[in-house]
């Protein structure tokens, strides 16, 4: 019987079409998993579904009748529920009041009803009794649990609206085995209960253990659905892959450094906060390419090599010489450069000129204590124009310019002193393609002229077209290297899933 | 600018005017115009060539104590800093009791409470930045300390006299028939513009009160920064200190408790948000003299001190409406 169906959906973000005619069919009692790389739109179905995101056309059914969900309260009516990601808990509040937050029982209407809000709660903790570690109970505080704890209450919050249609999105990221097998205990429960589960995940030994049927989404289009029992991984990475292998993994178009060139930056062993033992050499010269799934360590790392977030053990080699990555402010003193994606919050002073925008990295490299408008515009134009770089005045404040022109301004900072290494934590986020375009030649420039580069892409197209060699990562360890001809959608998805 | 710059030209006249009138400075000088009438109607005389002079005196007293608010506030951060009318106070003492009197005791004075100053402004950086207590927190804290300490050190020291050369310092012509404090006011002024238009150092108070992270991501030291912010805002309190002494002859425990509610919202006045990261100096002084304007109007119509107190506070939170949404106070 089929309980949800999705008839010719679609979803554009602008120019980009995140989801086009897609066609799905859930059945009651079924866990049904959805695979896709980076950005093929899984996540804006499950929006959809879940009511955050309106679709642009297409129809939803749910037990054979159109619905429309108008936003997450309106799923919630129709009996469907999300598990979100991004942790959405109370962090002050006790466990037994976020499990039920989004119903919180009442006396009187205004009154918190405290006994059955206990109750309540204790049945879903209940049912991971034994797996949910030291520290665990119905009153304790959400900040003080640890990452795994969290997510079990998130997954508890999931379960206690009772939903017919629930969507687990990356719902087992922080947890251990054994909670992962309670879980798809739980999970099996829900299906002969006949409720329908959706259900994302990267790891491909879970997608096995647990998945009744998969689809498989490629650039927002539908590309398939296969019973679990009749695939496996290599077809459903194939699928994923598409036509785009004969395409991708194009020959870089240029001599890539071979041998026995100088190394740049090389680092050993290096350990911190989301990521252990990571060991690579970039050699002056190369595009170094970080690959993957979201968050498996490849901005930590990069953000650590920059002090940012220091590391806290590993040995790391600049020129030659160790350096204590203990600080930005140390690192860009011996030659790293950093870019951030998250251009707003990491990139742009906001509200200022221009020029204040290019001029601090010159400024600490140079120890320099005045800043002369006109020395420092000297400094400042050649390397904004080194990026084509469209701007009115340098007087005019950095919101004024396009998002793309805005991280340009951002890169330009590193232009005036050329640092030894630049790290590049996913450059083009959010910027039109021309920008995109300046911005690898650019890249590949200053690569040529010497410059050891290391670039994290979250889409796999920039990767593949831009890295001399990619590491993909998964886990927060390095899994695999691509090189030369290796490096082809299909291997890059293959190390990218594999069981962790 | 000297590079390519057809914007600045093309900007439609109407825009260029409105954005004129937006200014918080222009609206302050508009501001200080209309008291000044108001105030000659209230009362013939108020706006005499020598009444204005003294507004002016009041003015830079309040405007020196403002310059170090408004480098804190500048910083972002919610950075405030409710010591300042503690710290003048404890320096009008110190430097009372330093000079007793004596010219010749002025450059230990000064000294003794340029340090003084430094040195609370040097808890409060330590306090916000190293131990993370709010500065609305850290400052308040720190007032009340000082408070302590102007009740146990009046208790057993005299409360001193301003020397001679100090008081005509203050209040007496130095040249050009202008007292010397209006010029140190204008020096400070120049200083400021200065140190925040064309210095590394105040191109990265900018950097940190309009975007923190961003400016620790670009090597800014972050928290040295903001420390000499709270230093150089109690070596501006107690210089305010020592000025005030020399205005009043004498001090006395709390002289110098004005002036915290009224250097915040000159700062506000002058057009730097409480979020920080935008404005100068230049509107700060204006707004200065519009607050001694307008608390001189209030006198002048017989409001007692708990009505102008009141008149303040409401100014505060009536100005945070105009300017102070432009960014919420949370980044």
């Amino acid at each position: 019987m089929i309980k949800l169906k999705l008839n010719g959906v679609s979803k554009a973000y602008g120019a980009t079409k995140a989801l086009s005619q897609a066609n799905l069919d859930i059945e009651a009692g079924e866990v049904h998993v959805l695979m896709g790389s980076n950005g093929s739109g899984k996540s804006t179905l499950s929006k959809i579904v879940a009511g955050s995101v309106k679709p642009d056309s297409g129809e939803i059914l749910l037990d054979g009748q159109p619905i429309t969900i108008t936003g997450p309260q309106s799923a919630r009516s129709h009996g469907i529920a999300i598990f979100y990601q991004e942790l959405s808990l109370a962090a002050h509040r006790t466990v037994a009041e976020n499990i039920s937050l989004a119903n919180l029982p009442s006396r009187a209407g205004i009154l918190v009803d405290q006994e059955t809000l206990e109750e309540r709660a204790q049945h879903y903790v209940t049912l991971f009794d034994g797996v949910t570690g030291d520290g665990f109970s119905l009153d304790a505080v959400i900040q003080d649990l640890r990452a795994d704890q969290r997510q079990l209450v998130e997954i508890m919050k999931t379960l206690s609206t009772e939903a017919s249609v629930i969507i687990f999105d990356e719902a087992t990221s922080a947890l251990d085995r054994a909670q992962v097998d309670r879980f798809f205990e739980i999970l099996r429960t829900l299906k002969q209960q006949g409720r329908s589960i959706i259900f994302i995940s990267h790891r491909m030994d879970e997608i096995f253990a647990i998945g009744d049927r998969v689809t498989i989404i490629r650039d927002g289009k539908i590309v398939g659905t296969k019973r679990i029992a009749d695939t496996n991984p290599a077809e459903i990475i194939t699928m994923m892959v598409g036509s785009h292998d004969e395409a991708g993994a194009k020959p870089a178009g240029h001599s890539a450094p071979t041998g026995a060139v100088a190394s740049a930056l090389s680092v050993q062993n290096l350990t911190g906060r989301g990521f252990k033992d990571i060991s690579f050499t970039v050699r002056k010269g190369e595009i170094l390419g970080f690959g993957g799934l979201h968050g498996q360590g490849q901005s930590a790392v990069l953000r650590a090599l920059f002090g940012a977030i220091p590391p806290t053990s590993g040995k790391i080699d600049l020129d030659g010489k160790p350096l204590d990555p203990a600080n930005p402010r140390q690192t860009i003193r011996h030659g790293v450069a950093y870019v951030s994606g998250d251009r707003a919050r990491e990139g742009v002073i906001t509200g200022r000129p221009i020029l204040e925008n290019v001029m601090p990295i010159h400024y600490l490299r140079d120890r320099m204590k005045l800043a002369h408008p006109v020395v420092s515009a000297g400094k400042a134009l050649p390397a904004l124009q080194a990026l084509r770089t469209k701007f009115a005045g340098l007087g005019f404040p950095i919101s004024s310019l396009s998002g793309g022109n805005q991280q340009k301004v951002v890169i330009a900072r590193w232009l005036i002193d050329r640092p030894a290494v630049l790290l590049l934590d996913d450059p083009t986020k959010g910027i039109d393609l021309s920008a995109k375009t300046d911005l690898f030649a650019l890249i590949r420039k200053l690569a040529e002229e010497g410059m050891g580069i290391v670039l994290y892409a979250s889409e796999d197209a920039e990767l593949l077209d831009n890295a001399d060699r990619i590491l993909v990562f998964n886990g927060g360890s390095i899994r695999r290297e691509l090189t030369g001809a290796e490096r082809t959608r299909y291997n890059l998805y293959q190390a990218a899933y594999e069981a962790a | 600018m000297s590079d390519s710059a057809p914007a600045t030209t093309s900007t439609p006249v109407s825009t260029r005017v409105a954005g004129f009138v937006k200014q918080p400075l222009i609206v302050a000088l508009i501001l200080i115009a209309a008291l000044l009438l108001l105030g000659e109607a209230l009362s013939p005389g108020f706006a005499s060539g020598q009444q204005i002079m003294r507004l002016l005196i009041v003015a830079a007293l309040l405007g020196i104590v403002a310059a170090g608010q408004n480098l804190v506030i500048l910083g972002g951060r919610e950075g405030i800093d409710l010591s300042v009318g503690g710290v003048v106070s404890l320096s009008a003492i110190i430097a009372g009791n330093l000079m007793a009197g004596e010219n010749s005791g002025i450059p230990l004075a000064i000294l003794g409470c340029i340090a003084t100053g430094a040195l609370f402004g040097l808890f409060n950086g330590i306090g916000v930045t190293l131990l993370r207590i709010p500065p609305l927190v850290m400052t308040l804290g720190m007032l009340g300390v000082l408070q302590g300490l102007l009740v146990v050190i009046r208790q057993g020291i005299p409360s001193g006299r301003a020397s001679p050369g100090l008081a005509n310092f203050v209040s007496q012509p130095f040249l050009f028939g202008i007292p010397g404090i209006l010029w140190l006011w204008i020096a400070i002024g120049l200083v400021m513009a200065f140190l925040l238009g064309r210095t590394v150092f105040g191109h990265r108070i900018y950097a940190i009160g309009s975007n923190e992270q961003a400016a620790f991501m670009a090597g800014v030291p972050v928290k040295a920064v903001r420390i000499a912010l709270f230093v150089l805002s109690g070596i501006f309190a107690a210089i305010a200190g020592i000025c005030l002494l020399g205005y009043s002859g004498s001090s006395f425990a709390n002289v110098g408790e004005q002036y915290m509610l009224p250097s915040i919202i000159a700062v506000v006045f002058g057009g730097t948000p409480l979020s920080g990261g935008k404005g100068g100096y230049t509107g700060t002084m204006a707004g200065a003299l519009l607050l001694v304007i307008l608390q001189s109007i209030l006198v002048t119509i017989n409001i007692d001190e708990s009505g102008r107190q009141m008149v303040f506070g409401i100014t505060l939170l009536v100005l945070m409406l105009f300017y102070g949404r432009g960014r919420s106070m949370r980044a």
